[in-house]
């Protein structure tokens, strides 16, 4: 019985910090109708700045803390007001989302400069020896992380229902536009929800950080628990925010300790799937019914990149017979092989464009069908000893089978909802391919994976897995450029614009989801083949959640819709930390810069934006008037 | 005949608001009806009712003696029955000629697998459905914009582009939710030929417009709904001096 209840109070101090970072996403959403993703980092960074205040600097504790939360609150003050503000102003929701998760990883990576990547722990507030109650012993920082979070939570409810403040932001909640009118400063109000949010993570981080120690990336662990404690209690309430994080808290220490640790996040990625197909509106759902007939996301806005046929081939084999040469220069080995990397990560981004890019579907769970292609077709390859390539095949229709199911939860979900449940599915593989050891070798890898074959002919050096590369990127690359400049693509674009307008004409919108999510996890699924038959080698890091962030990135950097501008975005984010060694430590923080920064500055990326310049190259007539068009377009 | 739109007793109740209150008509087959009524008349709705957007909470549609009851937006389109919106909804992000090409969608017989492969069924289904885009698009005088964003063209002609594109898709009725809205009179006098150009090839209209001259000149069936109710329905001239429209437009002076 005790440990029951010394299990439920775990269970409650862990919900604690979930329900406050859940507390942080509602507050944004109500205010901006956006989940910022990066709302886990500020823990890090809160608990970062104490560490500097109170253990290098011999600060006392009390001024530390305050210190930390005040800096962390600047930091976010100026970081809302260059990227987070601007982006809900002027970028599409599904932008604006992918563009915090950029957020997210670019403040990783800040954290992995300043404080490297093992993990760190605080000193407790007030020393280690705990609290006795009855039989039960409770360390005394438990105690402070319970009473901090809940005066936050009772100072949040303070404000936002007692202060002249706190009306001004629930006017901006509830509708925008009349806040405007009223002569409410909604880009304030915004950045002041921002800035809230930064300052409530912080403090629960430094409150946490003495329990659980903490390192560059827990930021995304602290995320996605307040993701699903806010989808588990509704997005945008308060009081679901703190229930749903309690539950998952709960949740979560019952199921490591009575079934495994290894699958504690398993069960309780479970236990949100299970909620968004029973209630995706949340326990607590609360926002207004939208008026279905009247289109509700304005910024859809996109600029139009459309290279004419000939263009478009004369960039195609150029690029193509650029690529087939480098080879054959002198090249050290270690750029070879990280070109061949970038081809493979590029075919899983050309997936991803498919879904993303053309269709409108946000998807943060890529690597997750990297996973089951690389999973399966190595088990299958060495295992069962099938040939490489049957297993690759074999791998594929298990992805797609899983994009199946997966699309039976998401076919009744949109927006927010629709990009939870793919990173619950990848973060459900991550979760997976640690705990089932016997299958996949767990956290150490799974390893004698053979050479990729077709019949007797093996690419086992780094040049052959390059022209194999090579070759299936450009016949996709092919493929897809036929499909998408016919019918098929027009139909994926017309659901990415308007669902509803689409639908009115005919097209089966649910079919066209569907399609475009097999492609992009087929596509996935080969590149995670390939990239597992390359390396001989596959640990669940090389294929988990990151990775679907980064691959993003790459796509965005590219240009989202143009297909091979997938590739100048993996080359770009492979290539340049393998050719300057030294850029290796700031990778992440630079991933997320750029994201971010395509996102504000260029958001139809590096090869859309070459692609709108050529297409204005010389040309008469006809083009000119769409070249103008281009030009209003992309402003 | 069987009309092509049959409407019996439908209403739609949004809370305490009875926005569509006990309506029925019907449209027959080649007809151009025309929807009327104040602002707030429940016109918009009653179309959402049509089209399952928002379902009807009694009663029932019936389209060629289909009922359409819970049928999805995109079976409906199928059967037949396509409608415009009132705030034009052309694509973003996508050409004139795209915009007017993706009409065509559920009549492309080819697979995405043959259009990837560019087999020779795909190509020339492409350029059938391209001649056929390019032909409409010249009726309405948007051929030198087809390769501009749809969204740059002025708010007219997006709502003619949509006229095209739900074209595209070989109806059997057109719902126009106020084609003529922003329009301005010597547009409105190209509307209404393009409409009865359009009802003279055999496709069944109804229109909910406010442009009286328009309705009156073009129509052969006015519906007139006053606050969620069917007031009137007849010929435009017996409409024009029915006392209850006069009514519902200008009030009573009792």
């Amino acid at each position: 019985m005790s440990s029951f209840i010394q299990i439920l109070i775990g269970g409650l101090l862990q919900g604690g910090v979930f329900a406050a970072v859940a507390l942080g996403f509602s507050l944004v959403y109500r205010v901006t109708g956006v989940i910022n993703l990066s709302q886990g980092a500020f823990c890090v960074l809160g608990a970062m700045a104490m560490y500097y205040f109170e253990v290098a600097f011999h600060w006392p504790t009390a001024l530390a803390a305050v210190l930390s939360v005040l800096s962390v609150a600047a930091f976010g003050v100026a970081v809302g007001a260059a990227t987070f503000v601007p982006a809900v102003a002027r970028l599409p929701v599904s932008s604006t989302l992918v563009l915090t998760a950029g957020l997210l990883t670019f403040f990783e990576g800040v954290a992995l400069i300043v404080w490297g990547n093992q993990p760190y722990a605080l000193p407790p507030f007030s020393g280690q020896a705990p609290v006795a109650v009855g039989p039960l012993r409770i360390p005394t920082q438990g105690l402070w992380l319970a009473g901090g979070i809940a005066a936050m939570i009772a100072a949040l409810w303070l404000l936002v229902n007692r202060t002249a403040l706190g009306r001004a932001l629930q006017a901006c909640a509830d509708n925008a536009m009349a806040a405007r009118l009223m002569g409410i400063d909604t880009r304030r109000m915004m950045l002041l929800s921002f800035t809230l949010a930064a300052a409530i993570g912080a403090t629960s981080g430094l409150l946490v950080a003495p329990i659980t120690s903490l390192q560059f990336d827990s930021g995304g662990f602290f995320t996605t628990s307040g993701f699903i404690a806010v989808a588990i209690g509704g997005m945008g309430s308060f009081a679901g925010s703190i229930v749903g994080g309690l539950v998952l808290g709960i949740a979560e220490q019952f199921a490591a300790y009575y079934v495994s640790s290894l699958f504690a996040n398993t069960l309780a990625l479970l236990l949100l799937m299970f909620m968004l197909l029973w209630r995706p509106q949340g326990l607590f759902a609360s926002g207004p019914v939208r008026r279905l007939d009247v289109r509700a996301d304005s910024l859809v806005h996109r600029a139009l990149v459309r290279l004419s046929g000939r263009r478009a081939l004369a960039v195609g084999v150029t690029l193509l017979i650029v690529l087939v040469a480098i080879p054959q220069l002198p090249l050290p080995n270690d750029v070879l092989s990280s070109l061949t990397i970038s081809l493979i990560l590029f075919i899983a981004v050309l997936g991803l464009d498919v879904l993303m890019g053309w269709t409108g579907q946000v998807s943060l769970g890529q690597a997750g069908f990297m996973a089951v292609g690389g999973y399966a077709a190595a088990i299958l390859s060495t295992t069962y000893e099938w040939p490489p390539l049957a297993g690759v095949l074999a791998a594929m229709a298990i992805s797609v089978v899983c994009a199946l199911a997966l699309s039976m939860v998401t076919g009744r979900l949109r927006g927010h909802y629709l990009a939870l449940a793919t990173l619950t599915f990848g973060l459900l593989i991550d979760s997976l391919t640690v705990g089932l050891v016997d299958l996949t070798g767990g956290p150490s890898g799974l390893v004698g994976i053979p050479s990729f074959a077709v019949g007797a002919f093996e690419f086992d050096t780094t040049e052959r897995m390059f022209y194999l590369a090579l070759g299936l990127s450009a016949v996709l690359v092919l493929l897809l450029e036929g499909g998408m400049r016919s019918q098929f693509g027009r139909a994926l674009q017309a659901v990415r614009s308007d669902q509803l307008a689409a639908a009115a004409l005919g097209v089966n919108v649910g079919w066209i989801k569907v399609s475009a999510l097999c492609i992009s996890a087929a596509l996935a699924s080969l590149a995670g083949s390939l990239y597992a038959f390359n390396f001989h080698f596959l640990s669940p890091e090389m294929v988990a959640t990151p990775r679907s962030f980064e691959m993003i990135a790459m796509l965005v950097l590219g240009g989202e819709g143009t297909l091979l501008g997938g590739l100048f975005g993996a080359l770009v984010l492979t290539l340049l930390p393998t050719l300057v060694q030294s850029l290796a430590l700031y990778k992440t923080a630079t991933t997320g810069a750029l994201l971010v920064a395509t996102f504000l500055f260029m958001p139809e990326g590096l090869f859309g934006r070459f692609a709108i310049w050529l297409s204005r190259l010389g040309g008469a007539g006809r083009t000119r008037s769409s070249g103008a068009a281009i030009e209003t377009t992309a402003q | 005949m069987t009309p092509a739109l049959d409407i019996r007793n439908v209403s739609r109740r949004f809370g305490g608001l009875l926005a569509v209150d006990d309506v029925s008509f019907s449209v027959a087959q080649g007809g151009l009806s025309a929807l009327i009524g104040p602002n707030g008349a429940g016109k918009t709705t009653l179309f959402n009712c049509v089209t399952n957007l928002f379902p009807p909470t009694a009663g029932s549609v019936r389209f060629f003696g289909q009922p359409l009851a819970r049928l999805d937006g995109h079976r409906i389109a199928e059967l037949g029955l396509v409608r415009t919106f009132q705030t034009a909804r052309v694509f973003p992000g996508m050409t004139v000629l795209e915009n007017a090409l993706c009409g065509a969608q559920m009549h492309v017989r080819t697979s995405p697998l043959a259009q990837m492969f560019r087999t020779p069924g795909a190509r020339s289904e492409e350029r059938r459905l391209r001649d056929k885009a390019e032909a409409l698009l010249d009726l309405i005088g948007l051929t030198p914009f087809s390769d501009a964003a749809a969204t740059d063209l002025p708010m007219g002609a997006q709502k003619n582009l949509e006229v095209v594109r739900a074209l595209m898709s070989r109806p059997r009725m057109l719902l126009l939710d106020e084609p003529a809205a922003g329009l301005n009179d010597s547009e409105t006098a190209d509307l209404a030929a393009l409409l009865t150009a359009i009802r003279d090839v055999g496709i069944t209209i109804m229109v909910v417009e406010h442009n009286m001259s328009l309705v009156m000149g073009i129509a052969d069936q006015v519906i007139v709904l006053d606050a969620g109710k069917c007031v009137a329905i007849g010929a435009p001239a017996a409409i024009q001096s029915d006392p209850k429209v006069i009514n519902a437009y200008v009030g009573s002076d009792g």
